[in-house]
């Protein structure tokens, strides 16, 4: 469930955007985690140098794309690397780590760099120098693994052996005599397995007290290459700083790149949702299609988003670090689990609640067309408890509704403008135009902005326009027009 | 000498029509003969040869024989079976039921075992790689006999070997084996793009008529049906994507439909699952096969000793064979190779 709601709410899109350059920060998304109040320190550190490397994405662009570049061929080794302290590792093994500390040597200079530069705090790239000298005791920095000759008395002794035999073997044209070569050369490899082995293990031995710290350099590497990736997202989607508050919230021009995204693709663009909500009840009212879910996802998407350490895509951005944040719409899982939908509405509300009232810190709270599923006047009845409830709680609310009469008892209520100013009969034409595609039309003259409401307290009547608008079987039109 | 027919080649394989054709001596042999050139080998294999390892025991058969020098891919769970003096150069994201292939220098001579990957793209990057490291020519062994024949597809050359494990009846082997090259060896499609040859996404029958339009016979209706059809009669050729198969062909064989002068293609020879007696068939009634990518059989190896210890006389299987292919053949088992 929990994995439907980042889903619905296109966190795991948002998530998706994301391009680290190494397995490290690859592993690092894959594990990403959501930061409890207790942790804001932390939290705020990491937000901070994501800020501060969003800041120098321009002026360090050439020791961005460097240090990516070297990241790049990077492996995740940690395994072998944790395999190390007790055993020997085999040839591939050294071959990897000892390419990794190649890198460190080219990624550490860069990176210190980068971090004098922006002033990124709490991550640190070692060059993992004393380890490399192990692993190349000639110094010849190639990037292959090979026990020199010279790496024991005995392995000298047995290439030379070796060699000596191959030399003859190369010669040898009598069956026989490569037959007793082949036998002797046989032997003397093996006894060359044998010692090749014993140096490794030796290599291993001293590699086990710089273990730690090659550890430590993949984690900067994954810290740094995340919150790189976290940077880069935000420079494109256009994400900003956080400023933590007790219980408020405060976004402006909050923006949500799924849904963005798709409406780019269908030639349209995304109306920023901006919305300031505190303890209590805030309600959002509107037109049908005019983006009300839309506004409640995204506010959804940035709360939790921050939760997670990235950036909210928005001009400017103030809330709490939320306990827990919850968001009750109707989706299409409720029918897979047997329930209707309204009963699971009222399961997830339940569930929502007694887990809001346990939570110590502050939660989010946002109810998505409550009790839509029901008859009005029961539903509206339920909307305005549900409202009065939730205004005695210390955590903020947030919901969209239809009915009227919730609106008094909220704290905050806001409005989609919806087709509030639209001229309804040069919409009409257009859609004539259009052959019909009335959906796209209206879509394009919605206005999504959210408004503060004042002093309204009934829902706007768009619903008759846009069955109008759309078509709708003009004795019923007629019908409905009576009946008001 | 072998090495006269496969020098300058970037790449080649080398298959077998049946385990024990001497796949292996002939490897070695061209490792050997290309010693002492001026050039560096690259070794790997198409998949892994069941043959190389017995997985119970963990004991390695006979390997392959490399020089100091030789770049070698594998499997990592194969290096263990290799005691050539080595140097790992690199490590690849390909993966095999042995380990990811790794790519290491022969820093020695000695015996390797190969457990090279099994995709063509794959081995298509590995060729590629090989080449980076200083590789003058790749040398794929193509392992077991399906697998092995999409090796020829990612090699410039082929060397085909039979023997007498094949079969016991002289006729048989040679017969065969003269069809196999045959197959490989079939002349450059005429009629389609390497564009539209190699797409991926096209349908698995393509018709193209003789005003060069191409017609795709509607679902439901087979290749058969659509040469009959009277409105068809234009038909200059047929593409196959995917396997030419016998179920295929046989309709269009007992059908009424004319098909002198129709060239069937498909993307390479390993495409072609069809019998001897399909393909004389198809060459009665005057119709064509082609390929988009053909192979060039650099020489055909054959080896008089089965693994049941039947022989054969080499010198008359020598020259059956040679009156059979038009390519060089060679004795396995024979020093000079039999090419004198």
């Amino acid at each position: 469930m929990r994995h439907e709601f980042e889903r619905n709410i296109g966190f795991r899109y948002a998530i998706d955007l994301l391009e680290p350059a190494s397995p490290y920060g690859r592993a690092k998304i894959a594990g990403l985690r959501f930061f409890s109040p207790d942790e804001r320190p932390e939290l705020e550190r990491q937000l901070q140098n994501v800020v501060r490397t969003l800041h120098h994405l321009a002026p360090l662009a050439p020791e961005y794309e460097k240090i990516s570049l070297y990241m790049m061929p990077l492996k995740d080794i940690r395994r072998s690397v944790e395999m190390c302290r007790e055993a020997a590792l085999s040839e591939t093994e050294l071959f990897e780590l000892k390419r990794f500390c190649l890198q460190s040597v080219l990624i550490s200079p860069v990176f210190a760099r980068i971090r004098d530069a922006s002033g990124i705090e709490g991550i640190d790239i070692r060059a993992q120098e004393e380890a490399l000298g192990l692993l190349d005791p000639e110094n010849a920095r190639a990037a292959t693994f090979f026990l020199p000759d010279a790496s024991s008395k005995a392995l000298l002794a047995i290439r030379k052996e070796k060699r000596a035999l191959e030399e003859k073997l190369r010669r040898a044209a009598d069956r026989d005599e490569r037959a007793r070569l082949m036998a002797e050369r046989a032997a003397v490899a093996a006894r060359e397995d044998v010692e090749e082995s014993r140096l490794r293990a030796e290599i291993c031995e001293g590699l086990r007290p710089h273990i730690d710290g090659i550890l430590r350099c993949m984690d900067g590497i994954a810290n740094f290459d995340f919150t790189l990736a976290r940077a880069k997202l935000a420079a494109a989607y256009g994400g900003c700083a956080v400023e933590f508050s007790r219980n408020e919230v405060e976004f402006v021009d909050m923006r949500n790149p799924r849904v963005a995204d798709a409406l780019k693709e269908r030639g349209g663009s995304f109306t920023p949702v901006s919305i300031s909500a505190g303890p209590g009840a805030a309600l959002i009212t509107g037109a049908n299609m005019g983006g009300k879910s839309v506004a409640l996802k995204t506010l959804a998407l940035n709360a939790l988003l921050v939760k997670a350490g990235l950036l909210p895509f928005a001009k400017s951005a103030r809330l709490p670090l939320f306990e827990e944040i919850f968001l009750v719409a109707e989706d299409g899982e409720d029918v897979g689990r047997g329930l209707s939908s309204f009963g699971a509405e009222i399961v997830r509300f339940n569930e929502m609640l007694s887990r809001a009232l346990r939570a110590k810190g502050v939660c989010l709270l946002l109810l998505d067309e409550f009790a839509r599923g029901t008859n009005p006047e029961e539903g509206a009845l339920i909307a305005r408890a549900v409202t009065r409830r939730l205004n005695g709680l210390p955590h903020v609310g947030v919901l969209t509704t239809h009915y009227d009469g919730v609106a008094r008892y909220a704290k905050l209520h806001y409005e989609v403008a919806g087709l509030r100013d639209m001229d309804v009969a040069a919409v009409a034409r257009e859609i004539a135009a259009n052959r019909g595609d009335g959906v796209r039309v209206i879509a394009r003259h919605m206005n999504y902005g959210l408004y503060r409401a004042q002093g309204r307290e009934s829902c706007p009547r768009d619903a008759r326009n846009v069955c109008m608008l759309l078509g709708m079987d003009a004795e019923i039109l007629k019908d409905i027009a009576a009946q008001e | 000498m072998l090495k006269e027919h496969i020098l300058g080649f970037r790449s080649l394989s080398i298959i077998g029509m049946c385990k024990n054709a001497g796949k292996t001596t002939v490897l070695n042999r061209i490792i050997r003969e290309l010693r002492d050139e001026p050039m560096t080998l690259a070794l790997t294999s198409i998949g892994r040869d069941g043959e190389a390892v017995d997985v119970v025991t963990g004991t390695a058969k006979p390997g392959i024989y490399v020089y100091e020098g030789s770049l070698v891919a594998t499997a990592r769970d194969m290096l263990r079976f290799c005691d050539a003096t080595r140097e790992i150069v690199g490590t690849t994201p390909y993966s095999t039921p042995l380990g990811d292939v790794v790519i290491f220098r022969a820093r020695g001579d000695g015996g390797v075992q190969l457990a090279g990957p099994s995709m063509t793209a794959q081995l298509i990057e590995l060729t590629n790689a090989f080449e980076t490291l200083g590789a003058d020519m790749t040398v794929i062994d193509g392992a077991l006999s399906r697998k092995s024949l999409c090796a020829p597809a990612v090699s410039e050359a082929t060397v085909l070997c039979t023997g007498a494990s094949y079969s016991r009846s002289i006729d048989t082997l040679v017969g065969d084996t003269a069809f196999a090259a045959k197959l490989l060896t079939l002349p450059r499609q005429t009629l389609w793009s390497g564009a539209e040859a190699g797409d991926p996404q096209a349908p698995k029958v393509r018709l193209r008529r003789k005003d060069g339009t191409v017609l795709i016979p509607p679902e439901g209706k087979s290749l058969a049906q659509a040469l009959r059809a009277p409105e068809n009669r234009d038909v200059a050729g047929v593409f196959i994507s995917g396997a030419l198969t016998e179920a295929t062909l046989r309709p269009v064989l007992q059908g009424g439909a004319d098909i002198a002068g129709v060239e069937f293609a498909a993307l390479d020879g390993s495409r072609l699952l069809i019998g001897r007696d399909a393909y004389d068939k198809l060459a009665l009634r005057g119709a064509k096969l082609a390929v988009a990518r053909p192979v060039r059989v650099a020489a055909v190896a054959v080896n008089p000793v089965s693994a049941c210890g039947f022989d054969m006389d080499p010198a008359e299987l020598l020259a059956r064979m040679r009156e059979a292919v038009d390519v060089p053949v060679l004795d396995v088992m024979n020093e000079d190779g039999g090419l004198l």
